[in-house]
């Protein structure tokens, strides 16, 4: 028997084409940030309440992500924005290369800030890198609070955890700041927002930080 | 089931490095333990999907390294097995992990008769065997 060392990255491929479509993001003077989260976490309700919001400053564009159905790009388009549907067909996760063909139906050039809505799932959208600026995950107060011990490789890569549904914490037995702590063990200091997007309360707090970090990376002041 | 994707580029990337129809005895790959992968299942999708490029005689291998990491207020190196919170040590600081994010081809094992190209690609190897 003879061996063949290889020592290459498998998901390699991947990696080369999420820096391509940060190598675009930068050329158009884009920023992109990737929603992940459960399905039903309220991932789409949050866009249909942030994004009207975000467009006052920016021309923002978005990706929807899902496994079938193009429901939620519709949702999206109805708010007026540009959007692209990307329906996987069964994978349960966006990876770089599908994000790669879904940018050419953007007008890039035009665009400040490119949201990706990923599948809803909480494991796979892990090990796939976009070429995103920043990671934002989606929880929903009924999920509870051992989540980020329990899906941790998906919060350890979070730049930050919207706790979307708050107007439910009277109904729902979830401990919040276990689950605050549980998010800091594993991202430690990970900013947490607090979001309902029936009632709208927190939504202008999460969209002032996006707006901070795309200023911040629009000055040259990021590292990752 | 993200594991199906990954040994689909798993199996595209072995046959990049052997010629055609090259029986491989065995593939070896490193899996950190923060990735949230499951070797299990690897292999699982790895028999699956095998017989189609490489043969149904190949094993998966699938090595998990243990955890390496560094407490963040006393500073102290330790190893883990599995996921930790906290330093086992100062049992106060939060941990930052040196390794465990490692999704890696280690190397393929093929029958000796079949001459060895190195790591050329698969179309070259073609015209020299």
């Amino acid at each position: 028997m003879e061996t063949i060392r290889i020592e290459e990255k498998i998901l390699g491929k991947n990696d080369a084409l999420a820096a391509t479509n940060r190598q675009r993001f930068e050329a158009a003077g884009v920023f992109a940030v990737t929603l992940v989260g459960s399905p039903g976490g309220g991932k789409t309700r949050l866009l249909e309440r942030a994004v009207p919001r975000l467009s006052e400053s920016l021309h923002v564009g978005v990706v929807e992500g899902d496994i079938e159905t193009a429901r939620d790009g519709q949702r999206i388009a109805a708010l007026g924005v540009p959007v692209t549907q990307v329906v996987t067909n069964g994978t349960c996760h966006l990876n770089a290369g599908m994000i790669g063909k879904a940018l050419e139906g953007l007008p890039l050039e035009e665009l400040d800030l490119l949201v990706i809505e990923n599948v809803g799932n909480l494991v796979c959208p892990a090990s796939y890198s976009l070429g995103e600026h920043l990671r934002v995950v989606v929880l929903s107060t009924t999920e509870g609070e051992d989540k980020p011990l329990k899906y941790p490789a998906m919060f350890r890569q979070a730049d930050a955890l919207v706790l979307n549904k708050i107007d439910l914490l009277p109904y729902v037995p979830i401990d919040v700041a276990e689950l605050e702590k549980f998010a800091r063990q594993v991202r430690p200091g990970l900013p947490i927002f607090r979001t309902s997007a029936q009632t709208n309360e927190g939504i202008e707090q999460w969209t002032e930080w996006l707006n901070e970090r795309r200023q911040s990376w629009r000055l040259g002041n990021w590292t990752s | 089931m993200h594991e199906a994707s990954i040994v689909h580029s798993l199996l595209q990337q072995v046959a990049e490095h052997v010629p055609a129809n090259t029986d491989v005895m065995s593939v070896r790959v490193r899996v950190g333990r923060l990735t949230g992968i499951s070797p299990d299942a690897l292999v699982f999708y790895f028999e699956a999907l095998r017989g189609e490029s490489i043969g149904d005689q190949c094993a998966l291998l699938v090595a998990q390294p243990p955890l390496r990491a560094r407490c963040e207020a006393c500073r102290r190196e330790q190893e883990f097995t599995d996921w930790e919170w906290e330093c086992a040590i100062c049992k106060s600081g939060p941990l930052r992990y040196l390794n465990g994010s490692e999704v890696e081809l280690e190397a393929i094992e093929v029958e000796d008769k079949w001459r060895l190209f190195g790591s050329k690609k698969r179309s070259s190897a073609k015209t020299t065997h």
